[in-house]
């Protein structure tokens, strides 16, 4: 069995730009679905009651389903539903933004949920209306608490982002396994994918730790 | 329904002497429900000018959610409540005016534990009452030297005594400048140590003239500030009268039993 | 745009098998996580620095490396290092119980030490061995506590066998691929792959949200 690791240097520039791709989708995807989660459970917690169900249901629905097979689903029915033709890029941002808001809504909704009554009551018993109560109070405290859950979820999404590979879009994951099948150097390129996803991933999931540390909620 | 004749006929009117006053607040057979439970009963209770109306009873006796239907925080099911001579309103707006001639002070304090103290008492004015940042400080600290806080101004609640959280509470509250300020309960849960220096504010205010509705188990408070006790038993008004009468002189069983239980000795 | 599911009925033993294994692998990778997850646990709990570290290190790199990463190592990278060969579900199996067995330790360790201290101690005054303190005061208390997460963590195994589909493991995912393929009608195929997985799925979550909202009471505020 004779290595040869020289074909992951020669191959840097398409392993960097699959790196800055899986950068790019997973921020992009953050983007869209930080302000759609927070959209999504303002809906469940103060929508009346169709808009909450609506909200309620996409939310159990994206919550249990595998994320690979929402990608496939995506790629075959985006087209046909927006008549647009939509890149594979485009395909895997969709899907994943998705995914990542009813995780997100969640999140949200239970970060709220967790102020207690009494917060809200004293707020108003001031005289605020209930938005600024949500504003001034709720929110701020509430931030806490959602904090270090986005930072793991960020996590899981960076790590998400190589379920895309299998509808061809040039990220870490699929880039790799394009250069393992050109070189036949299967045990190089898989270990370096291997080594480059922990490389990135392992500082981001001891940030946070750290952010969970230095959030901690003492009651 | 004993209630009303006791603030309507003479000799009772000798013994209540700020019912000369306007009543600040009237409350009218008001009825609370949740779900199968009637938590009150139809009550009546008139609150004057410069009065300090302490509510005693045992728990689930209705005595906080009087105070909650106050200020709305409850809806009531019948009966009304008047404040300053208005019909307590039914919507959000209506309700929100009236509450910030409101000041509350709640057991649990409920201090906004990402503010500092100074920026607790000044969040009323600044959000509510949209004054300026500047302008809401300086009351907020005024509201703090009066309660003795003066030098907490910068600490977070959780820095501070349960004690001093609460008179904090009340300085938040009285930064509004209420006509009325709602007690529930102020020092449940509090340490013995730090039951006195809340209620020597209370005692303080008291004494300036404020109207105060305080639900309370602290009998000695009731007995020497208060202007007038109501006695609360399964969400109805048993007793009320001035404080003598109900500590020396009870005139119902459920008086004399609720306080035996305390064991009230006078 | 008109859909026609009778191709579901046409391939129904077909797609029905894939279910049968998406089934097999949860099952079988859950419990083989489970039990490594507790053993790497004890090992970081109780065992010696050296391997306290080596196990802390594994752990945090199965939080860094994508599950697909890891399954397509096991199964094409693994047999050149072993010179043996491996069917597609054993590397499955392999690959997914490598990965969920460091979460499942997370979660034993949060569920251990959340009842340790005063716990310990009195059953230490009353003389009783480590090992016997595990057993029958510990754990017993640890695992109300760690039931919402293994839940969570059920869930999650559920939705990673479906990436065992890109190692060719014929589970529902690679023969609904399958299917679609073939007969040119991906929506209705793939709508059906989603409604199976959701109805597998569901209970799983409803269940855990249930059990932890009946746990929530048990002594927080």
């Amino acid at each position: 069995m004779t290595l040869d690791w020289s074909v992951v240097w020669q191959h840097r520039d398409a392993l960097a730009l699959g790196t800055a791709t899986t950068f790019l989708l997973t921020i992009a995807t953050m983007a869209i679905a930080v302000p759609c989660g927070i959209a999504v459970a303002i809906l469940r917690l103060y929508g009346w009651a169709p808009a909450r169900a609506l909200a309620t249901g996409y939310v159990e629905l994206f919550r249990n389903l595998p994320l690979i097979l929402v990608v496939y689903w995506a790629f075959y029915v985006l087209p046909i539903l927006t008549g647009l033709g939509l890149s594979p890029l485009a395909t895997g941002l969709a899907a994943l933004s998705l995914n990542v808001t009813a995780y997100n809504a969640e999140t949200f909704r239970a970060g709220i949920n967790s102020i207690r009554r009494g917060q809200v009551e004293a707020a108003m018993a001031l005289g605020m209306s209930r938005a600024q109560a949500l504003r001034r109070v709720v929110v701020p405290q509430a931030l806490r608490r959602i904090l270090p859950v986005l930072a793991s979820t960020w996590v899981s999404l960076f790590k998400d982002t190589s379920l895309v590979s299998v509808i061809a879009v040039t990220e870490l994951a699929y880039v790799s396994m394009q250069v393992r099948a050109q070189t036949f150097r299967v045990l190089e390129m898989l270990t370096a994918m291997a080594a480059l996803y922990w490389l990135l991933g392992y500082p981001q999931a001891k940030l946070v730790d750290w952010i969970q540390r230095r959030f901690e909620v003492h009651e | 329904m004993i209630a009303a004749d006791a603030a309507g006929s003479a000799p009772a009117r000798a013994e209540r002497p700020k019912a000369a006053g306007p009543a600040v607040i009237r409350y009218l057979d008001v009825v609370k429900r949740y779900g199968a439970f009637t938590a009150l009963d139809g009550v009546s209770l008139d609150v004057h000018a410069g009065e300090v109306v302490c509510l005693i009873g045992p728990s689930g006796s209705g005595k906080s959610t009087m105070l909650r239907c106050t200020n709305g925080l409850e809806m009531l099911d019948a009966g009304d409540i008047e404040f300053e001579g208005m019909r307590l309103a039914r919507d959000e707006r209506g309700l929100r005016s009236m509450r910030r001639r409101m000041g509350m002070v709640f057991q649990n304090f409920e201090l906004f534990p990402h503010l500092t103290a100074l920026q607790n008492v000044a969040e009323g004015p600044r959000t509510v009452l949209r004054m300026a940042s500047a302008e809401a400080d300086r009351r907020a600290q005024a509201m703090l030297v009066k309660v003795g806080l003066a030098d907490k101004a910068p600490n977070f609640p959780s820095a501070l005594s349960g004690g001093q959280q609460q008179r904090v509470a009340i300085a938040r509250a009285l930064a509004m400048e209420p006509d009325v300020m709602l007690f529930d309960e102020p020092t449940s849960a509090l340490d013995p140590e730090t039951i006195g220096e809340v209620l020597s504010v209370m005692k303080a205010l008291a004494e300036e003239g404020m109207t105060m509705v305080v639900v309370t188990h602290e009998m000695s408070f009731a007995r020497r500030v208060g202007d007038w006790v109501a006695v609360f038993d399964a969400g109805r008004i048993v007793e009320e009268g001035p404080p003598r009468q109900i500590f020396d002189a009870p005139t119902t069983e459920r008086t004399r039993d609720f306080l035996g239980h305390l064991g009230w000795t006078g | 745009m008109d859909f026609d599911f009778t191709v579901i009925a046409d391939n129904w033993r077909f797609l029905a098998y894939g279910v049968r294994i998406s089934v097999l692998l949860s099952v079988v990778s859950g419990l083989t996580s489970l039990v490594t997850g507790l053993i790497v646990a004890l090992l970081r709990l109780y065992g010696p620095r050296g391997v306290r570290m080596v196990v802390v290190l594994y752990i945090d790199s199965m939080r860094a490396i994508p599950v697909l990463v890891v399954l397509v190592w096991t199964f094409f990278a693994l047999p050149i290092v072993t010179g043996m060969t491996m069917s597609p579900f054993m590397a499955a199996l392999i690959g997914l119980t490598v990965h969920l067995a460091a979460y499942a330790a997370e979660i034993f360790r949060a569920g251990i030490e959340s009842v340790r201290a005063g716990q310990t101690r009195a059953a230490l005054a009353l003389g009783m061995s480590r090992a016997q303190i595990l057993r029958r005061i510990v754990l017993p208390q640890a695992v109300v506590r760690m039931l919402p997460a293994f839940g969570s963590l059920l869930s999650v195994t559920i939705k990673d066998t479906a990436i065992a589909s890109v190692i060719a493991v014929p589970d529902l995912m690679r023969q609904s691929e399958t299917v679609a393929g073939q007969s040119f009608q991906p929506i209705e195929v793939y709508t059906f792959a989603m409604l199976m997985y959701f109805v597998m799925l569901f209970p799983v979550t409803r269940g855990v949200d249930r059990i932890y909202r009946r746990i929530a009471h048990l002594g927080r505020s």
